[in-house]
């Protein structure tokens, strides 16, 4: 969460003369990291006050005037739409060089001097909004007219005319300190940072007596510990003074009237969130936090209605919720111009309360951000001075009751144990104990002999004495710290073996020309359905993104089939694979998620696909070192091409399937080419696999090659040829498939295959009478078992 | 027999030299010394020959036909230097044209992330462990510190499955591949030295986020360790992954599993860190790496061992956002990471 800081307004309560950018490097090196850094005045130049002397009709346009404009030691003609134009108003004239913002929108112009409808206009007259002040209520035809904001003379830059020579800080606070979302906050860890004094006087406001007619009434202190509130009379509501609007408007926040500016700037300063009711309106008189009943609405100051529900923290009167507590006030109850005498609330809830209310209501506001983080009850006190102080000021009226302060019990400032020895084991260096006790006394930390005692704004931060620790090492300086690589013994560890395994079967497909790729794991009820996947097995999330998200992947191939439908127009044919994990719902257990590898040849003549899937395949295994593996035509047909799959057996067990996949699942996610696939366990096949290499001692005697070329039925399987063939032969044989031919002069049942034999023997060279009846004997077997019909 | 030699070999010597080419001049090579050439039929005679004759004469007749072979060799260099000399001009090949590389496979780059990171995170003795991506809420939350009402362990940050709550909890998708620290801790004596790299989700997806996504997270644990082994391990990572150039700080931050926490800042690879008025990668010189600390005494209990023996620090950082910051890729949606348009994939 950030926060956009005045350094003027730091400088109220730090005293300090660092330049903006020590100070934003110092306060970023202990944790408020200073994310940009603005000079005010900037955004102003080439502006000044400017005194309308005379006004005269533009010529060549309705809705137009030439402003005879002195802009200090001269008068220029100016052309201008505002409606609001008036002579003797002071304005702000952007001169050449000025860049400024059209109606409000788009990006920074720069001016030139230019004719408009004829007339030469030497630069213009501003609206707010131009000007970077879009928050600022003005009439949107209006110029800015700033006669009572200044007495500045014609030709004064605007910076100091409006008082902006400022530096605008924008800090990251981190989540856990809401405290530093604030001026206040800041100020304070400038004090570590600066060795600065802290400068507050706090506000002793005079009270009044009793509880002004007012009863608050606590129900709930679990969700509010404390709740404070004052009763104001006599205000007059209206607009804010230009010191207070300029303020927050360079904070980010709308000015609106005096009552509810007072708020956004107590809250601004010093991070407390405050809320006013218009007390007239308040029925009953009376103040009660309680849970919303049910069927309860309220009308928020964004003006929409909220349906409130009992598990959620509100304030109401003694008829209706009148805010939903910490994260928005209501409508009908807030001050307006006729408000005179108001109620202020200075409370702390519940932070989970205000967080979950929040998302419940998608009610977002700077309350509500402040609020979750979790502040202190006793932040209360100054922040409520403040307020009243201020409202005095700028409202006018009587505080016409006592602080009326409901808590839920007495506040025990929190301590815990300090040894400056065990920071340093964690730091690694020698910080002296003088050191560390300047440091966290620096932060508002008080020493108590062997305790440390945490100021009240660190309440929710501080939970043990390890962060003490942190809060050193933060402010002595990391970059202090000597970077040292660490010494001792080395874990005994093993590496984790399917994560091995992992990477070199991804190098190793990914080196055989396959692509990878990466789908979420998440995948829809259809996508389970088109792939036939019994939706109760699989891992369902209770609170998915969306509908295409609600399952995790039990299986790879639904995401593939939907790349490859996507990629199919483009990249016609390709080879992919992904290796990731599936998931498997498990009875009492989390998901059982072993990884899965599937490959995919798609874009092919499925027969022609299968046998590069197969290529792959023997690949993959040839490289991991399975040797015992087979194939069996026993995929499921609903998902698979009954001619075209089959199952892998390792072992004798399956381990996946290779096939085409089946016409009615292609046509189902949308394909228009023909897919094979390899979709294996690969997590239960990890254990076997192995780098381990056998070596065959290369041949003495050299081997004899002989071709063959023969006709056999059409479901011959190949597998058999060479095991009969194989089977006759008493040489050192190899037989190697290298052409398989259909068509003109085979018959249309049967297929002609061409084969590379070799015969060998370990103990002679081989004659070449020997080899030709070794080669008789294999076409036997094969004319006889297979009916093959040799050629040529 | 000697006069018929040497009206061979000026034969040889007349007709060598009207020879025009290679080709011929091997046929005439074939004609005198070829295995039915003018030589081996004069060779051939020399068998008639008396003993000692036919020594003076074989003799002469090898002088002959060395002195026509070394002819032959002169003028076989004399066209094979012609040849050379037009070589370029009748071999040319269009280097321009592009080359041939068939079945070109790629990783994705993701892939190719964790595999570096992985052996930068090996040679300092960090080993790569594995972690349940669903997990008990005990791993995930509950043993990091984390207390119930955290706001990352409502709906809306993390997705939590449909099932019944067991004896850890609730099975969520892990947020972060923190749920590796205390089930290492669980198995695994002191000291640790180990590196989780896997996927998880947030219930988060617009042009800068993905609701899946990677980290990878380091942990150590042994007697002694301090924020500047921290330091110098990250500094080591950073260093080695992004180049020796580059430098990291540590900024304060806050995580419920670290105390002291830090975002780890790297110096700017495209400003240099020095000009960055304008620059529109960094922020003030530096980009956000990820989170890291001291692992919290809560945790370190968690994991069955004493805080007051063991100390330790973690990170955990993004994985694409990691590779992202090195190779200036600028990936202008994240989305596009895992859409699997393959003219994505095939750039890496």
């Amino acid at each position: 969460m950030n926060i956009l800081a005045s350094y003027n307004w730091i400088k109220e309560y730090l005293d300090t003369d660092l330049s903006a950018e020590v100070f934003a490097a110092k306060t970023t090196a202990i944790g408020n990291s200073v994310e940009m850094i603005e000079n005010v005045a900037d955004r102003f130049e080439n502006m000044v006050v400017g005194d309308v002397v005379k006004l005269e009709v533009h010529p060549n346009a309705d809705k137009l005037k030439i402003a005879l404009t002195d802009i200090g030691g001269k008068k220029v003609r100016v052309v201008c739409g505002g409606e609001n134009l008036e002579e003797g108003q002071k304005v702000v004239v952007g001169l050449p060089g000025a860049k400024v913002r059209w109606h409000g929108e788009g990006d920074l112009i720069e001016l030139k001097e230019s004719e408009i409808r004829g007339e030469k206009s030497h630069g213009m007259i501003c609206a707010a909004s131009e000007i970077g002040f879009e928050k600022l209520p003005q009439e949107e035809t209006d110029i800015w007219d700033i006669s009572a904001l200044t007495d500045a003379k014609a030709g004064t830059p605007i910076a100091k005319a409006l008082g902006l020579d400022d530096i605008l800080f924008d800090i990251e606070a981190t989540t856990n300190r809401p405290d530093c979302k604030s001026i206040v906050g800041q100020a304070r860890e400038g004090v570590a940072v600066t060795g600065a004094k802290f400068e507050a006087e706090p506000p002793r406001p005079a009270f009044g007596k009793g509880n002004g007619g007012f009863t608050v009434d606590v129900k709930d202190k679990a969700l509010c510990p404390r709740y404070t509130a004052v009763v104001i009379d006599g205000v007059t509501v209206g607009p804010s003074p230009w010191w207070l609007q300029k303020r927050l408007l360079l904070s980010g926040h709308r000015p609106i009237n005096n009552i509810v500016d007072v708020t956004n700037y107590v809250l601004h300063e010093f991070g407390q969130p405050l809320h006013t009711f218009d007390a007239d309106k308040l029925a009953g008189e009376k103040i009660v936090v309680r849970k919303a009943k049910k069927g309860e609405k309220m009308v928020a100051l964004d003006g929409e209605e909220y349906e409130l529900t009992p598990d959620m923290l509100v304030v109401a009167d003694s008829k209706k919720p009148v805010a939903v507590a910490g994260v928005m006030g209501g409508l009908p109850t807030g001050t307006t111009e006729e408000t005179t005498k108001v109620v202020i609330e200075c409370a702390a809830f519940d932070s989970v309360s205000v967080r979950r209310t929040s998302r419940a209501l998608n009610l977002y506001s700077d309350s509500q951000l402040l609020f979750e983080k979790g502040l202190s009850t006793e932040a209360l006190d100054a922040a409520m001075a403040r307020a009243i102080e201020l409202i005095i000021e700028v409202a006018g009226g009587v505080v016409v009751s006592d602080l009326i302060d409901e808590r839920a019990g007495k506040y025990k400032t929190l301590s815990f144990p300090f040894d400056p020895e065990v920071v340093n084991q964690l730091i690694g260096i020698e910080i002296e104990t003088k050191e560390q006790t300047t440091i966290l006394e620096s932060l508002g930390f008080e020493m108590k002999g062997k305790e440390v005692v945490v100021p009240y704004w660190r309440d929710n931060d501080i939970e043990a004495s390890v962060d003490l620790t942190e809060e050193i090492a933060r402010v002595y300086g990391y970059e202090n710290l000597p970077s040292i690589l660490p010494e001792g013994a080395l874990a005994n560890m093993s590496e984790n073996v399917s994560l091995v395994w992992q990477r070199r079967v991804k190098d190793l497909l990914a080196g055989a020309g396959l692509v990878e790729v990466y789908s979420y794991a998440f995948i829809s009820v259809q996508q389970l359905e088109r792939y036939s996947l019994p939706t109760k097995d699989a891992v369902k999330l209770r609170n998915p993104l969306s509908k295409d998200h609600e399952y995790m992947r039990p299986s790879l191939v639904p995401s593939m089939l939907t790349v490859i439908e996507e990629n199919q127009a483009r990249d016609g044919a390709g080879d992919l694979f992904e290796f990731a994990p599936v998931y498997h719902a498990k009875k009492g257990d989390i998901p059982d998620q072993p990884y899965g590898l599937l490959l995919a040849s798609y874009g092919q003549d499925g027969a022609a696909g299968f046998v590069r899937a197969k290529g792959m395949l023997e690949r993959l295994f040839d490289q991991v070192g399975i040797n015992n593996w087979d194939l069996a035509r026993d995929a499921d047909e609903t998902l698979w091409h009954a001619g075209r799959s089959a199952s892998v057996i390792v072992d004798g067990k399956s381990v996946g399937v290779i096939g085409q996949v089946r016409n009615s699942v292609a046509k189902a996610f949308g394909l228009d080419v023909s897919v094979v696939l390899v979709d294996l366990d690969i997590e239960s096949l990890i254990p076997q696999f192995t780098q381990n290499k056998s070596y065959t001692e290369i041949p003495q005697f050299q081997e004899v090659k002989r071709d063959l070329a023969f006709v056999v039925p059409e479901r011959t399987e190949f597998a058999a040829v060479r095991e009969a063939a194989l089977a006759v032969s008493e040489l050192e044989t190899t037989l190697d498939l290298f052409d398989v031919y259909r068509g003109k002069g085979v018959d249309d049942d049967k297929k002609s295959l061409a084969i590379h034999m070799t015969f060998r023997s370990d103990e002679r060279t081989l004659g070449a009478a020997e080899v030709d009846e070794e080669l008789s004997k294999i076409r036997g077997v094969l004319v006889k078992k297979f009916g093959a019909i040799m050629r040529s | 027999m000697k006069n018929d030699l040497e009206e061979l070999k000026n034969d040889f010597l007349k007709l060598v030299k009207e020879v025009g080419d290679r080709a011929q001049l091997e046929e005439l090579k074939n004609e005198f010394l070829g295995r039915k050439g003018k030589m081996k039929g004069l060779m051939k005679d020399m068998a008639s020959l008396a003993n000692e004759e036919r020594k003076v004469i074989g003799a002469f007749a090898n002088e002959i036909k060395e002195s026509i072979e070394s002819v032959f060799g002169e003028h076989e260099e004399r066209f094979a230097a012609e040849e050379e000399s037009t070589r370029a001009e009748r071999e040319w090949v269009d280097i321009s044209e592009p080359g041939r590389f068939e079945g070109a496979g790629h990783l994705h780059p993701v892939s190719q992330a964790i595999g570096e990171i992985t052996d930068i995170f090996a040679r300092v003795g960090f080993t790569a462990v594995r972690a349940p991506e669903i997990d008990w809420d005990y791993y995930a939350f509950e043993s990091l510190n984390l207390p119930k009402d955290h706001p990352a362990r409502d709906d809306w940050e993390t997705f939590f499955v449909d099932a019944p709550e067991g004896k850890k909890g609730k099975i969520v998708l892990t947020p972060h591949t923190s749920n590796s620290q205390v089930r290492t801790m669980e198995t695994q004596e002191p000291p640790i030295r180990m590196i989780n790299i896997g996927r998880c989700y947030r219930r988060q997806i617009d042009i800068t986020h993905v609701p899946m996504f990677h980290q990878f997270e380091g942990l150590m644990i042994d007697k002694g360790v301090s924020v500047t082994h921290l330091k110098g391990v990250l500094d080591y990572f950073a260093k080695t992954y992004f180049g020796p150039d580059r430098r990291t700080r540590l900024r304060p931050h806050h995580f419920r599993f670290t105390e002291p926490s830090f975002e780890v800042d790297i110096s700017c690879g495209a400003c240099g860190g020095e000009e960055h008025e304008n620059c529109r990668v960094c922020k003030a010189g530096w980009l956000e790496l990820g989170g890291a600390g001291m692992v919290h005494p809560n945790v370190i209990k968690a994991g069955g061992l004493d805080p007051d023996v063991y100390s330790g620090f973690a990170f955990g950082w993004g994985v694409e956002r990691t590779l992202m910051m090195r190779s200036g890729i600028k990936i202008g949606d994240i989305r596009t990471l895992y859409k699997n348009d393959l003219r994505f994939v095939k750039q890496f």
